[in-house]
């Protein structure tokens, strides 16, 4: 239903996005996850034809959004980022013009009109000034004009922005029932909304789209950035050397817990992609004689995945932090280290 | 085009009603009112003094030559209304576009089935129609003024100079609105066009003061000169071609900077 080709826009010589590429299959949903200024709304403006691209072509239902704009537009309801609203009209008025001029006959209209206020449960707004209602109501009404001549296509920009926590289920909710018979592209900036309504997700980050997979999918791709929770008895040090020289094992980072026991440390291991590390962190642990009070495993969480794919100061940040150990391993001798602490570690289990 | 029709006329209403439900467009209209109110009976005096005058100079058996007065009144009245029209214009026309680009609503428009030219067609009808319901009042208070006159004026002369006002109001809006789509601050938009208002006036003394070619051909661009004429009864074609051309000058210019404005940095 839209089909994205190498799309470029440049700005002077700054380039918003670059070479993305992706499809939507009709009848699903697509989330456009990104950080903000990643390129989001200018994707969603190319696509609704209100800005041209620079390179690349934008189709929707076939047609491409530039050449044939106005076969674009009959077919798309469309919200930016900012909901388009007349604020000295009323919630009704505003609807019944949008119907207008996006060419619903009149025998329809009426009727295409009570189905947008129900869909978004507006119904009782209807007479208000959209002058007076708050901001939730308002982002509603921006999505009840981009649902009103029941467009094959919706395209939403943010559409979640600016709404209490039960306003966004309602939301979201709607964009579920939406994908039946149309279908929709969401651009948004909150994970979890992704993986509660979304088909299939595309990362974009600077301009690129650095992954498109099912937020499922996704997140197993990532599973190696999942990892462990150990509550260990032990000298930090001790641990984290211990733990660093078993294979799969990303890095260590030990987590700064109050009000633990004493001698006491809880740790996170990141491990490698696709490796399973589970059982060779437990029998080094026994090994090195350090007490293992609890293992869990933790998941990657979409967020995790959307920090992994989009952060590049992440693989930065954790490449000092391995140096900095290596660092200390190599000023203080290690085997003077791993032999005093083994001994120190049993005492303290003894008790 | 039946399409296109309903679209215009989609536009049309929506821009009416916004007007009918702005405060500042009541605020424009009655200070529109007052101030022309006043003007009228001013220039509605000044005439009666003048024709007691040549009365008083008639019976003391100085020859005069003959006047019409009430023909004299309409050129007078409408002349004022065209100046104070020049003030009013731009606050109408300020906000047709800036508003829409401020509230982010030009991105519905420019995003629905609709081309530019329709949007700024019943954008242009829509200011114009307040703008006419606007000088409504005028027109019945000279028709009350003028009902008892001699000579009798036909009612065609009185018509015909509000027509010349219509013309003239719109072509201004038509520029306004061409001014008020290059930005989205409602303000700048409104001293854009005072600036452009003031070039037409200063076009208008340049025709008025010098001769010469270029005086001539300046001359013949000066909107209020061809106002001047409809006013004085003369229906020539050039001013009406003049007219038309402005008005789709402005139409035109619109319709473009909505299409560049697609091409810019958002």
């Amino acid at each position: 239903m839209i089909e994205v080709e190498h799309l470029s826009k440049i700005y002077g010589s700054t380039p918003a996005i670059e070479d993305v590429t992706f499809s939507v299959a009709p009848g699903e949903i697509l989330g456009f996850l990104g950080p903000n200024g990643a390129g989001k709304t200018t994707t969603m403006r190319i696509l609704s034809g209100y800005l041209p691209a620079s390179r690349g072509t934008a189709k929707v239902a076939g047609f491409e959004v530039h050449e044939h704009s106005m076969e674009v537009r009959q077919r798309i309801g469309y919200l930016p980022e900012t909901p388009p609203l007349y604020p000295e009209m009323t919630v009704e008025g505003f609807l019944n013009f949008v119907a207008q001029i996006k060419g619903v006959s009149a025998g329809d209209r009426a009727d295409r009109i009570k189905a947008a206020l129900e869909k978004c449960n507006l119904v009782e707004k209807r007479k208000t000034l959209i002058r007076k209602l708050s901001k939730g109501f308002r982002q509603r009404v921006g999505i009840a004009q981009a649902i009103v001549h029941d467009p094959p296509v919706i395209i939403l920009d943010e559409p979640t922005v600016g709404l209490d926590p039960r306003q966004i289920i309602d939301v979201r909710n709607l964009i579920k029932q939406l994908a039946n018979d149309h279908t929709v592209i969401l651009s948004t900036h909150i994970l979890p909304e992704v993986s509660m309504t979304c088909d299939r997700v595309a990362i974009i980050n600077r301009g690129r789209v650095v992954a498109t997979n099912t937020p499922a999918l996704l997140m197993e791709q990532l599973m190696g950035g999942s990892g462990y929770e150990l509550d260990i008895a032990g000298n930090s040090i001790a641990v984290q050397q211990c733990l660093e020289r078993v294979e799969g094992v990303k890095h260590v980072e030990e987590m700064q817990i109050e009000n633990l026991p004493e001698n006491r440390i809880k740790v996170r291991v990141v491990s490698e992609s696709n490796a399973e590390p589970g059982h060779a962190i437990a029998a080094a642990l026994v090994r090195n004689g350090l007490g293992l009070y609890e293992m869990r495993r933790v998941q990657a969480s979409l967020e995790d995945v959307f920090l992994e794919l989009t952060t590049e100061e992440k693989p930065l940040e954790a490449t000092p932090e391995t140096a900095d150990t290596t660092d200390n391993v190599d000023t203080e001798p290690p085997s003077t280290q791993s032999e005093v602490l083994p001994t120190e570690t049993p005492s303290e289990d003894a008790r | 085009m039946k399409t296109v029709l309903a679209n215009i006329l989609a536009i049309y209403r929506r821009e009416l009603l916004s007007y009918f439900a702005s405060p500042l467009a009541y605020a424009i209209a009655a200070i529109f009112w007052l101030v022309s109110g006043f003007l009228f009976w001013a220039t509605l005096e000044g005439i009666v003094g003048q024709a007691a005058l040549y009365d008083a100079q008639a019976g003391a058996g100085v020859s005069v030559p003959p006047i019409d007065i009430p023909y004299e009144f309409i050129r007078a009245v409408l002349g004022v209304l065209g100046s104070l029209s020049l003030f009013v214009l731009p606050i109408l026309s300020m906000g047709l576009y800036a508003e829409e680009r401020k509230r982010g609503t030009l991105e519905l428009l420019a995003t629905s089935p609709l081309t530019n030219w329709s949007v700024a067609i019943g954008k242009l009808l829509g200011v114009l129609t307040f703008f006419i319901t606007m000088s409504l009042p005028l027109l019945v208070y000279e028709a009350i003024a003028l009902a008892n006159v001699n000579p009798p004026v036909q009612p065609s002369i009185l018509l015909l100079g509000h027509g010349g006002l219509i013309l003239l109001a719109a072509a201004v809006l038509s520029l306004g609105m061409f001014i008020s789509s290059l930005t989205d601050s409602t303000i700048l938009a409104a001293i854009f066009t005072f600036a452009l208002v003031l070039a037409l006036w200063v076009i208008d003394l340049i025709a008025k003061n010098f001769t010469g070619g270029l005086a001539d051909a300046i001359g013949h661009l000066s909107l209020l000169k061809h106002y001047t004429n409809l006013v004085q009864g003369v229906v020539d074609t050039g001013s009406l071609v003049l007219f038309a051309s402005y008005i789709l000058l402005g139409i035109f210019l619109t319709a473009q900077s909505i299409d560049a404005l697609r091409f810019q940095r958002s």
